[in-house]
């Protein structure tokens, strides 16, 4: 090898604690940024193949009355109709038989597995077809009960008594559900095993895919309208239906937006990690001076000595590919395989993504190439007089003897402190006045430092703000759900009759009746857009709080007027509140009044609100009621689950035909898991780009000491102990940390607005209320100090290790 | 004298700092030539302006007014017309420097330091360099140390590797840079041996900088520098020869 290749070499393998540095911080963003980049494009091609797969239904009908093969065979034979099956799905109550906590299902019936074309389910364990009288469960099932293939599933009936059945495998259903936050876990079960469960051997949905246009939105929605005016005409009343598209999952445009974000944060750390590689070569072009202007004066030229200090970065970044390219492989296939574990796909399989690959060479390679060009160019370009006397400060042509220099304000300011403070009897230690001037000795240096730490502890603090948010959001739209139990009947029963009832429940405090009536949103041209249910509570409810965007909320006078959700403005952009919409009630077409516009979270259709007294009066239902909102004493979710248990008895005890009782923040939960994962994505984001600062800290504190060992033997020799050193070079890495976090609380703000609106964006496709939260504040704080700490302990015990005569030996 | 036959000639020299406290005058036009085969001693206290002087010659630092001129392998340059580039091949062609604190790169072996001036200026292919620097390794005395760290070996053997490297590209001249005031005097006696061998045998031209007016009567001519003029122009044996320069 060449002595300047092999120089090169072996400034690469000679100070190892550096080219670690250096090494890893490179390896941390290109790692990062090859899981995101790996899984967005395993995760993007997949899902819609996996998706597609599984031959989604394209509509999905979901009917109030039961209706048997004669309706669905009418189905199958209507126009753009490809095929059609038909399905049972009810709540019912189940528990494993040994144990006592209860868990909601969606029970599935089939009526032939052999037979099943559409929502295709995927093997996982055991059996994927129940027989008559087993069952089969939703893989999803086992996070909230702790069942296995062999046990038996406790089936609580209508009447309160119990049936159990064989648990004869666990499938994956990709489909079912795919789009939907808050479903609850599926069981499947044959038609046959209904009776049962005493229920009768009839379908409630359909679910049908169409001829052409599968994934043309329009046509399948125009479809699903012609279907559901068939089924009305014919008795068979539709309250509900979803259409989705064969190739594109109902989430993925969620899934990309979260990965964009991750892929934000994921840039963000390859930009800290390069102000790192910047500060570290920087402080070694420094080290080399003289090496530079001993080449230059044996006849090195600029560019002989610029591509030797070229080469040495690439070196750094090939090694860091090395160790980030695997990892980074391994980690994207696992992010990808995480998010398909929550949407019950599957991975076609363990692949290295080229586009990730390419992605990662170039951020390894181009990146420390950006950050050093910079230093290296001046480096190489330095004069040999300078490089030789190691004094980059001292310019040609200016004195070699300068004259001190003055007094900076910082200083001044610093000595006023010390006096003033000593005359109040207060003696700032003198090796603490040290470390406080030494932080600011390398202006350029403790700016890059600081400027990442600041950023990572910026977004650290902006993730628990946006993981408040959040939540925040879902307990307001909990608000919408303020009745602690929902209980829903098969039939309607006088509100007065309920309530007589109910108020005998200790700890019941109130009950109000609502009804409902399913409608069809049109387009302007008259065809249908969408299902529209209107929920209809007493105008004067307190159990709706509703964040109101626009206008106002319903009174008990309104007739034809609504609140409606944001979600309208899909179809309707511009509309406001007093604007008329086409809607279609029972089948003829009416303009009802839009009163107000709200937020509400949640992708199953549109949501309005009409009072009661108007709906009452149009579903000919005076003064009864299919659905009860009762509240009770307490509002916790262990309470809840109490009363929509106790309720559910003392219902189905008294006679009454009750189709569930449901806790209010049940729902919620569901919601905030989903949300939680995300959190816990963008917190390790977070924690990279924490680690990343800290680096940049630890790296900081070294390349400092390291040129101040000089110093600090001189420090030695008149007698400052190893403690002393220690401290003083601790009491800096804790300046700096301190310093930045002060700056991280300012721009964490305006990081948590910027975070919570796109992640809102994304998640509820609203932006929603920003809200602040001290943890994130006082985490960061902890980690810092602790960090700081760590960072600078390892250089200040190098420092205090070496001996005076090491020390003002070193060159 | 003339002109033509000089190989280094010194024209109305004068580098000027400039500080805060005013101008100070490092060199005041200073004149010299020095011959083909010449081992011209400068000799003057610290600060005298010296090393000074020795960075003109060797362009690394730049002239306030005046002229280098140095006629080799062919050419005459006026060192300070060429620009940074040029100046660092020329240097590695025609200039041999060695310093006080000798300077090798800490990382290498005897043997690629010597390798590194002709790696960077492509004088020999790099199988020859090798063969080459084992040779001047030899010429010093080390070849048997080659391979050994600059750390692992003395300081007089570390400033005979440097010797070694500054003869690497077979340059007509060497420049030194108080090359004995880290040394003991039998050591510094040694490396003076070294330089005189090459003076003599190998026909190179050295210009060595010290403080140590003993050493006066061993070089051929020595200047003496006193707050940045020549005061004294001496012949070798000829100490009482007093001639002020101009």
């Amino acid at each position: 090898m060449q002595p300047r290749w092999r120089k090169v070499f072996l400034d690469l393998i000679e100070n190892k604690a550096r080219t670690l540095l250096v090494v890893f911080s490179i390896a941390v963003g290109v790692f990062s940024i090859g899981v995101i980049a790996g899984a967005y494009v395993i995760i993007s091609h997949d899902l819609s193949i996996s998706y597609a797969a599984n031959n989604p239904a394209n509509v999905e009908i979901r009917t109030l009355n039961n209706f048997d093969d004669g309706v669905l065979t009418s189905v199958r034979n209507m126009r753009g109709i490809e095929d059609a099956e038909g399905r049972r799905v009810m709540n019912i109550r189940v528990r494993a038989e040994n144990s006592s906590t209860w868990t909601t299902l969606n029970v599935i019936a089939f009526d032939d597995f052999a037979k099943n074309r559409i929502d295709l389910l995927t093997p996982y364990q055991g059996q994927s077809a129940p027989g008559k009288k087993q069952v089969v469960l939703e893989k999803d099932v086992l996070k909230h009960l702790n069942v296995k293939v062999g046990d038996q599933l406790v089936f609580e009936l209508a009447d309160g008594t119990t049936k159990s059945l064989p648990i004869v495998g666990i499938v994956k259903d990709p489909t079912t559900g795919a789009g939907d936050f808050l479903a609850q876990p599926f069981a499947y079960i044959t038609m046959s095993t209904l009776p049962a469960l005493r229920q009768p051997e009839l379908y409630n949905r359909i679910y049908a895919t169409v001829t052409t246009g599968q994934d043309d939105e329009k046509h399948i929605s125009d479809v699903t309208a012609y279907v559901k005016d068939k089924l009305n005409r014919n008795g068979t009343i539709v309250f509900r239906t979803r259409t989705s598209k064969t190739h594109e999952h109902p989430l993925a445009s969620t899934i990309n937006a979260i990965l964009g974000i991750l892929m934000a944060l994921g840039i963000l750390v390859v930009f800290l990690s390069s102000s790192l590689i910047a500060n570290t070569l920087n402080a070694l072009i420094n080290q080399h001076l003289r090496h530079i202007g001993v080449m230059k004066l044996v006849g090195g030229r600029n560019r002989q000595i610029l591509f030797m200090y070229l080469a040495l970065i690439v070196s750094f970044g090939v090694l860091a590919l090395l160790i980030a390219i695997p990892l980074g492989g391994q980690g994207a296939y696992g992010l990808a395989a995480f998010i398909a574990g929550e949407l019950r796909f599957d991975l076609l399989g363990y692949r290295i993504v080229p586009m990730a690959f390419m992605v990662q060479i170039g951020i390894g390679i181009l990146v420390p190439l950006i950050a050093g060009l910079v230093p290296v160019i001046n480096g190489s370009k330095v004069t040999v007089l300078k490089a030789i006397s190691g004094d980059l400060a001292r310019a040609e042509g200016k004195p070699l003897h300068k004259s001190p220099r003055r007094e900076s304000a910082w200083q001044r300011f610093e000595t006023r402190a010390a006096v003033a403070l000593a005359k109040r009897g207060i003696h700032i230690p003198r090796p603490f006045l040290i470390s406080l001037r030494n932080t600011f000795r390398r202006r350029g240096r403790l700016m890059l430092t600081l400027f990442t730490l600041t950023m990572g502890g910026a977004i650290f603090i902006a993730v628990f703000n946006v993981r408040v948010t959040l939540h925040d959001y879902i307990g307001a739209i909990g608000k919408y759900f303020r009745a602690d139990v929902t209980v829903d009947f098969d039939q309607p029963y006088r509100v007065d009759k309920v309530q007589q009832y109910a108020m005998q429940v200790p700890g019941v405090v109130d009950v109000e009746g609502w009804q409902g009536m399913s409608t069809d949103l049109l387009y302007p041209d008259g065809s249908v857009a969408e299902t529209l249910n209107i929920l209809a509570p007493p105008a004067h409810s307190e159990l709706v709080q509703p964040i109101l965007v626009s206008g106002r909320w319903i009174h008990s006078d309104d007739e034809r007027k609504i609140a409606i959700s944001e979600a309208v403005l899909q179809y309707y952009p511009d509309l406001k509140a007093g604007d008329f919409l086409p809607l279609k009630v029972d089948g003829r077409d009416e303009q009802w009044q839009v009163v107000g516009i709200f937020k509400f979270v949640g992708r199953e259709g549109i949501l309005a609100y009409a009072p009661l007294e108007y709906v009452a009066q149009r579903n000919d239902l005076a003064n009864q009621a299919l659905s009860f909102r009762i509240v009770t004493a307490g509002h916790d979710r262990a309470t809840q689950d109490r009363m929509a248990d106790t309720l559910d008895h003392f219902f189905r005890d008294n006679g009454f035909k009750l189709r569930q009782a449901q806790s209010g923040l049940a729902s919620l939960d569901t919601a905030s898991e989903s949300l939680d994962t995300l959190v816990t994505f963008l917190l390790i984001m977070a924690l990279l780009t924490a680690v990343v600062g800290s680096m940049g800290l630890a790296g900081t504190m070294g390349m400092n000491v390291l040129e101040r060992t000089r110093e600090i033997g001189i420090m030695r020799a008149i007698g400052a102990v190893d403690s002393i050193i220690m401290r003083t070079v601790i009491a800096e890495g804790m300046v700096i940390g301190i310093i930045s976090f002060g700056m991280a609380i300012i721009l964490s703000v305006p990081f948590t607005y910027l975070l919570s609106l796109i992640v809102s964006l994304a998640v509820f496709e609203t932006p929603i209320k920003t809200v602040f939260t001290i943890t994130g504040y006082l985490i960061w704080l902890g980690l810092i100090l602790v960090l700081s700490a760590i960072a600078s302990v390892l250089p200040a015990r190098n420092a205090a290790r070496l001996t005076i005569r090491e020390v003002l030996a070193y060159e | 004298m003339k002109v033509s036959s000089s190989i280094i000639e010194v024209k109305n020299l004068t580098k000027v700092y400039s500080t805060e406290a005013g101008d100070f005058n490092a060199l005041h036009d200073v004149n010299f030539q020095v011959k083909k085969g010449e081992f011209l001693g400068v000799i003057g206290k610290s600060g005298a302006g010296k090393s000074t002087l020795l960075n003109m010659i060797t362009g690394v630092d730049h002239l306030t007014s005046g002229e280098v001129l140095v006629r080799a392998n062919g050419h005459t340059v006026s060192v300070h017309q060429l620009d940074e580039d040029e100046l660092a091949l020329w240097r590695g062609q025609t200039l041999g420097v060695i310093f006080q604190s000798f300077q090798l790169l800490p990382m290498l072996t005897l043997v690629e330091n010597v390798m590194m001036p002709m790696d960077l200026c492509g004088n020999f292919k790099p199988r020859e360099s090798r063969e080459r620097a084992r040779e001047l390794l030899a010429l010093v005395e080390l070849e048997d140390q080659m391979d050994k760290l600059p750390t692992q070996i003395s300081g007089g053997q570390q400033q005979r590797v440097a010797i070694a490297r500054a003869l690497a590209n077979d340059p007509p001249i060497l420049v030194a840079d108080e090359p004995t005031g880290s040394l003991d005097s039998v050591t510094a006696d040694h490396i003076f041996d070294v330089f005189e061998h090459l003076v003599q045998d190998r026909g190179k031209t050295i210009i060595m900088v010290t403080h140590d007016n003993s050493l006066g009567p061993r070089f051929t001519r020595s200047l003496q520098i006193v707050d940045g003029e020549v005061v004294h122009l001496t012949e070798a044996g000829h100490r009482s020869e007093r001639k002020r320069m101009k």
